[in-house]
């Protein structure tokens, strides 16, 4: 048993769209579809500046199920399709879904889509295909600011890791993808104040965004 | 949100055949309407039917139902354990009808008939309660639906009354839809202040940008819940809901209620207020999908 999660620091994140490109080509999102969106939060005036550049501030906002502690999807679905794996991520069960959509409506997020070809809901797995065998979800493994670090929520946030350069130059791609580093070890200082996650309608979202005190969170 | 048909027509149809049934029940308890009960038992179980019809057009997959449905904590598990005891109910008043000395049903069948046309709009209703879409997730919503039974069944009871020559039931289904047309005019007016104050329930981040969606402007919070009061849906509001909605089947039924038709106009007088109550009905359940927006308002990817 585990439980699963992300965090983003986005202190770093430089609103690439890696994340959600990534997600799109491993998963075959279709055109049109995304299972993690990036927005930009801003520009807003800081306070007490001039209320005009330079005095302003944004920051990216990479927006994915927030794979819930005590998730709406999960209760208003009729047939269990919807579920809490035993990796606590919130998963879908494509051959109990009817498509009656109750969950996207119920997703606070707005994550949640029909999958027009397949005729069932979609969203994020917090790529389970992968984190079953050990490796990263793809927008981890592809953040290019190295500002997304996955993890068991158990272990303490300050294990998630991400990946790292290798020791050697043009090491093989198994000792690539292994090559990891932890958040502690990595990111700059941060207390728990820092930590945010995205507003709360009782559901207690799971992934966690990590901003440093002298931006302002807007939730 | 998309306009989310069969569910507009599920709920609608669900309202008719539980106020049908409701109405009958009142006319039984007053004694009255003993020939027209097995008119509204049909009426209601094919309304019930096409609603039923219409939902299952809301599925994808309904098939994949086999695979396990019932998950107690749905909304949609307990609509439906709600309709088959509505059916179950509807059964029951017919079989105590046909078995009863004098035809008619006894006091207790009338009293569940009552009891049902209220529990099943209101558990359709409650079924759309959700934290993540405010003007969904208030009392007022399986309320309007309890209210919106009362006066479509009065006004299809009226119509039935004048079809099956109740004329004992004329007057008592009159005032129901007369009621009922004054209690949705002010449930669906408190529904629509409320939704203009429902600001604080939204997520707000000001300045935003979707690169996904670049031309698609933001979401202004003011812009959805003010929109049914006083903003852009304001005249489907005021007109189609309120006025043709509510006013005009309150005017006809008052007309019928006060005695200011001759007899033989009541059954036309009756069409017209259904009608009216029909366009009301339908315009109250559209506006309610399109002011449907998430509580985090930029985060509406689908729907």
């Amino acid at each position: 048993m585990s439980n699963y999660a992300i965090i983003t620091d986005l202190n770093r994140c430089t609103g690439c769209l890696a994340c959600t490109v990534a997600c799109k080509a491993i998963n075959g999102v279709d055109v049109g579809n995304f299972w993690i969106k990036t927005l930009r939060v801003g520009p807003h005036p800081i306070e007490g500046g001039s209320g005009t550049y330079p005095d302003v501030e944004m920051y990216f906002l990479p927006v994915q199920c927030q794979h819930c502690e005590n998730p709406e999807c999960v209760k208003v679905c009729p047939t269990e399709a919807s579920h809490i794996a035993e990796d606590g991520t919130i998963q879908i069960d494509k051959d109990k879904c009817i498509g009656c959509q109750f969950c996207a409506m119920a997703c606070p997020y707005g994550v949640r889509y029909l999958n027009e070809t397949e005729r069932v809901v979609e969203k994020c797995t917090l790529c389970e295909q992968r984190t079953a065998q050990g490796e990263l979800p793809q927008c981890v493994a592809q953040c290019g600011a190295r500002a997304r670090f996955f993890g068991d929520l158990d272990e303490g946030v300050e294990n998630f890791e991400a990946p790292a350069h290798p020791d050697t130059p043009g090491c093989q791609y198994d000792e690539m993808t292994k090559t990891r580093v932890k958040l502690k070890d990595y990111v700059e200082a941060y207390t728990d104040k820092d930590i945010h996650h995205l507003t709360d309608k009782g559901n207690a979202p799971k992934l966690m965004y990590l901003m440093r005190e002298g931006r302002k969170w807007r939730d | 949100m998309e306009l989310q048909w069969p569910l507009i027509l599920f709920t609608f149809f669900n309202c008719v055949a539980a106020g049908t049934f409701m109405v009958q029940g009142i006319l039984t308890l007053a004694g009255k309407g003993k020939a027209m009960q097995m008119a509204s038992l049909v009426t209601s179980a094919v309304t019930l039917a096409v609603g039923g019809i219409a939902v299952f057009f809301h599925l994808e997959n309904p098939l994949r139902m086999l695979n396990g449905f019932g998950h107690i904590t749905s909304g949609i598990t307990i609509e439906l354990i709600v309709i088959i005891i509505f059916a179950v109910a509807l059964v029951l008043y017919f079989l105590m009808m046909r078995r009863s000395e004098d035809g008619v049903a006894p006091k207790w069948c009338a009293v569940l008939a009552i009891i049902m046309g209220i529990v099943l709009p209101f558990a359709v209703g409650d079924s759309y309660l959700m934290a993540a879409i405010p003007v969904w997730d208030t009392f007022m919503l399986p309320l309007y639906y309890v209210v919106n039974a009362v006066l479509l069944g009065g006004l299809t009871a009226l119509i039935i009354a004048g079809a099956t020559k109740s004329d004992d039931a004329r007057d008592l289904s009159a005032k129901v839809a007369f009621a009922g047309s004054i209690v949705c005019a002010v449930a669906t007016l408190i529904y629509a202040v409320m939704i203009a104050g429902m600001g604080d329930a939204y997520t707000d981040m000001a300045y935003y940008f979707d690169p996904t969606l670049p031309d698609v402007a933001m979401r202004e919070v003011a812009s959805v819940t003010g929109a049914i009061i006083a903003g852009s849906l304001a005249p489907a509001f005021w007109i189609g809901q309120i006025i043709v909605g509510c006013a005009a089947p309150a005017v006809i039924t008052g007309l019928v209620v006060f005695n200011k038709v001759k007899s033989e106009q009541v059954m036309a007088c009756a069409i017209a207020a259904i009608a009216c109550a029909v366009i009301g009905s339908i315009v109250w359940r559209v506006l309610l999908y399109l002011v449907a927006v998430n509580a985090l308002i930029q985060f509406q990817w689908a729907l």
